[in-house]
C-alpha cells in the first residue's frame, strides 16, 4: 500500500516539476562531483600502487652522506665503497645485490641534443630487474635505452649514441644501442630507466670514474616477507657504529605514495561536496517555497486531524524524493563522467570497474540524498508546527 | 463523567495578547451543548464567532476557564490527543471547504480514514459517504478545482462524516454557495441532525440560524441569548 503523504509529496514534485527538476540539478551536480573525483583518485592511487608494487621487493641503499664521519676530520662521501658492498652482501644472505652507478649527462642522437640518467651497472644485474623488449642485453659500449628515450629519438636496436656535452673541440664516446627496454613507469627501486640510458659498469668507471664507489646498492629480496629481517641485518652490520647507508624499502615509500595521493583523493572531493552545500542551500531554498505556498493545505492538514510527525513525513518525503532524483540521475552521470574523467587524466580505464573505484558512485549517491533530507529537516519542522488556524487563514 | 453535556464551557475566557494590547475575544463564557443539540451561533464581526468555533474545534485552548467535550478537559490533554479528537470527534465544514487540493474528491473523504486506521479504505466506506451526498463516482475521481462549489461542499460533508463523528462544526457552510445550494446543503445537515448528529453552525444569515433548534448570540465576546 502507498502512504498517502507519500502520494502527496510525488504529486507536489509533479506540481512544481521545473522547480523540482532545477533544485535535483544541484544535487546531481554534488554527486558527479564527489563520485567523479572519488574515482579518479582512486584509479589514480590504484595505478600506482600497480606502478610501484612491482619494485616492492626491492630495498635501496644509498650513502649516508650527513652522518659518515671520521675520527676528527668530516669525510664526506655520497658513494657506497667496496668494503660497504661486501659488508651488505654478507648481510644480504642468497638475496640479489645490485650494485648502481648513476649520473646525468647530455647526449646526441643525430642532431638531437637531449639530457637524460646514466646508470652504470653489471650486465649480469639487468635481467634481475629490467626487461629488455626489443634487442639484447649490453656488452662492451652496446648500451641499453629506456623507452621513453627510445620512442622521442627514434631509436631502434644499432642506432648510435654520443654521450657528453656537444663541444667542438673534445671527441665524445659514442655507444650502439643493444636493446631496449620495457617501460617502467614510476619506479619504486629508484632505477627510473625510462628517460635513461643503462651501460655496463666498466665503460661507466672508465668515463666517469668512480670505480669501487656505487651511487646506490640494491637488495633484491626473494621472499618479501623476509624484507624487515634483511633490512635490519644490513642495519645492523653496516650502520653498526654510525650511519653509513641510509636504508629504504619500496613498500615504505608505496605507502607515503598511496597516503599522500589518498589524503589529495580527499581534498578534491571536499572541493566537490562544496557542490553539495550548494545544493542543499537550493533544496532548503525550494522545500521552504513549498512549504509556503502551502500553508493553507497545512493548515487543512493539521485542523481535521493530521498529526504533526504526518505532516513532516509528507514534507520529508518531498525533499527524498528530489534526493532520490538527483542521486540516481548523478550517479548514472557519474558513471559516464567519471569514466571519461579517468581516461583522460590517468590514460587508462583498467582500474576503473574495480569495486574501490566503483563504490564512489554509491558513496555520492547516499551523500546527495542524506544532504536533501537534512536540508528538508527544517522546513518540515516549521510546516508541522504551524498554527492550524493561522495557517488556514493565510491565502 | 457520563452527567456532563457533549459541550460544556464554564467561564471560558480567550485573550489575545497583541501589541497593542490585550485583546479578549471570549469572556467568561458559560454554555453548554447537549447531545444531537442544533445550535446556530450569531453575532456581528469581532463578537467572538470565530474564536468560538475554534475552542469548540479543540484548535485552540482557553486561556482561563474550562471546557470539556466528550468528557475530557481540552485544556489537560496533550497536542497529540486534541488531534486525535479533531479526528475522531468533531467533523468541520467551512465557508471555503477546505478540500486538499492535490488529493481527488474521493481522495478527499477516504483521508479521515486513513489518519485514523493507518490503512487505505477498502470497506467502501468512503465511496458510501460521497454517493449519500449525491457525488458520483465519475465526480470523485475529480481534483476539487474541478468541482463547482456546491459540489466541493458535499464533499467537504461527505469528508466531515466518514469517521462518524460526534459533533458536525459548520462555519458558514453556505456562505460561498448560491441559494438554491445553500438550501440543498442546509437539507443535508438538517437530516444529519435528524440521524443522531450534534450540529453546530456559526453563521451570520438569520435564515440558515432559522433551521436550528437554538441560536446562540455572542456580542463583545460574551454570550447575550443562548
Amino acid at each position: 500500500m502507498r502512504d498517502i503523504f507519500f502520494d502527496l509529496s510525488v504529486r507536489s514534485v509533479r506540481l512544481n516539476f521545473l522547480r523540482s527538476l532545477l533544485a535535483s540539478i544541484g544535487i546531481v551536480i554534488g554527486v558527479v562531483a564527489i563520485s567523479s573525483m572519488g574515482m579518479l583518485g582512486t584509479n589514480m592511487q590504484l595505478s600506482v600502487k600497480d606502478q610501484l608494487s612491482a619494485n616492492v621487493n626491492t630495498i635501496m641503499l644509498t650513502s649516508d652522506v650527513v652522518k659518515t664521519s671520521t675520527g676528527l676530520g668530516a669525510v664526506s662521501s655520497n658513494t657506497i665503497d667496496s668494503s660497504t658492498l661486501n659488508d651488505i652482501k654478507g648481510a644480504s644472505g642468497q638475496n640479489d645485490v645490485v650494485p648502481i652507478h648513476h649520473t646525468s649527462t647530455q647526449f646526441s642522437v643525430g642532431d638531437q641534443n637531449g639530457r637524460g640518467s646514466i646508470y652504470g651497472l653489471d650486465p649480469d644485474d639487468v635481467p634481475k630487474f629490467l626487461t629488455i623488449e626489443d634487442g639484447s642485453n649490453m656488452r662492451g659500449s652496446d648500451v641499453l635505452v629506456g623507452a621513453t628515450i627510445a620512442s622521442n629519438f627514434n631509436l631502434v636496436v644499432g642506432s648510435t649514441i654520443k654521450i657528453g656535452q656537444n663541444c667542438a673541440t673534445v671527441t665524445r664516446p659514442v655507444v650502439r644501442v643493444a636493446g631496449i627496454l620495457q617501460a617502467r613507469g614510476i619506479a619504486a627501486d629508484g632505477v627510473n630507466a625510462d628517460n635513461a640510458i643503462i651501460v655496463p659498469d666498466d665503460w661507466y668507471t672508465n668515463h666517469y670514474g668512480g670505480l669501487d664507489q656505487y651511487d646506490q646498492v640494491n637488495v633484491i629480496v626473494q621472499d618479501v616477507d623476509t624484507i624487515n629481517q634483511t633490512e635490519a641485518a644490513i642495519d645492523k652490520k653496516v650502520n653498526r657504529n654510525t650511519d653509513v647507508v641510509r636504508i629504504s624499502d619500496a613498500s615504505s615509500r608505496l605507502s607515503t605514495i598511496t597516503s599522500t595521493l589518498g589524503t589529495i583523493t580527499t581534498f578534491i572531493m571536499a572541493i566537490g561536496g562544496i557542490s553539495l552545500v550548494v545544493a542543499a542551500v537550493s533544496i532548503f531554498n525550494v522545500m521552504m517555497m513549498s512549504v509556503k505556498e502551502r500553508v493553507q493545505e497545512i493548515g487543512i492538514l493539521l485542523s481535521i486531524g493530521t498529526e504533526k510527525s504526518e505532516v513532516r513525513r509528507m514534507f520529508l518525503y518531498e525533499a527524498l524524493i528530489l534526493g532520490i532524483i538527483g542521486a540516481v540521475v548523478g550517479g548514472i552521470m557519474s558513471f559516464v563522467i567519471g569514466y571519461s574523467v579517468v581516461n583522460a587524466m590517468i590514460g587508462t580505464t583498467q582500474y576503473f570497474f574495480q569495486p574501490a573505484s566503483l563504490i564512489y558512485i554509491p558513496y555520492g549517491m547516499v551523500i546527495g540524498v542524506v544532504v536533501c533530507v537534512v536540508s528538508g529537516l527544517y522546513p518540515a519542522w516549521a510546516a508541522s508546527n504551524m498554527d492550524p488556524i493561522d495557517a488556514l487563514r493565510s491565502e | 463523567m457520563s452527567d456532563l453535556p457533549l459541550i460544556r464551557l464554564t467561564e471560558v475566557t480567550k485573550t489575545y495578547h497583541l501589541e497593542s494590547g490585550d485583546f479578549t475575544a471570549l469572556d467568561h463564557v458559560t454554555l453548554d451543548i447537549a447531545e444531537n443539540d442544533f445550535v446556530a451561533i450569531m453575532g456581528p464581526s469581532g463578537s467572538g464567532k470565530s474564536t468560538m468555533m475554534n475552542q469548540l474545534g479543540i484548535l485552540d485552548v482557553p486561556t482561563s476557564g474550562e471546557l470539556s467535550i466528550a468528557g475530557e478537559n481540552v485544556a489537560k490533554m496533550s497536542s497529540l490527543e486534541r488531534t486525535h479528537m479533531r479526528r475522531d470527534i468533531i467533523g468541520y465544514i467551512f465557508q471555503k471547504f477546505y478540500l486538499i487540493p492535490l488529493l481527488s474528491a474521493y481522495e478527499n473523504v477516504e483521508y479521515p480514514l486513513i489518519l485514523k486506521y493507518k490503512k487505505r479504505d477498502t470497506t467502501g466506506r468512503a465511496a458510501d459517504f460521497l454517493t449519500a451526498v449525491g457525488i458520483d463516482p465519475v465526480m470523485s475521481a475529480h481534483r476539487p478545482n474541478q468541482l463547482s462549489g456546491g459540489q466541493q461542499q458535499r464533499v467537504a460533508i461527505a469528508r466531515a462524516l466518514v469517521n462518524d463523528p460526534k459533533i458536525l462544526l459548520c462555519d458558514e457552510p453556505t456562505g460561498n454557495l448560491d441559494s438554491k445550494t445553500g438550501l440543498q446543503i442546509m437539507e443535508i445537515l438538517c437530516d444529519l441532525h435528524r440521524k443522531g448528529k450534534t450540529v453546530i453552525i456559526v453563521t451570520h444569515d438569520q435564515k440558515i440560524a432559522d433551521y436550528a433548534q437554538r441560536t446562540i448570540r455572542l456580542a463583545d465576546g460574551r454570550v447575550v441569548e443562548s
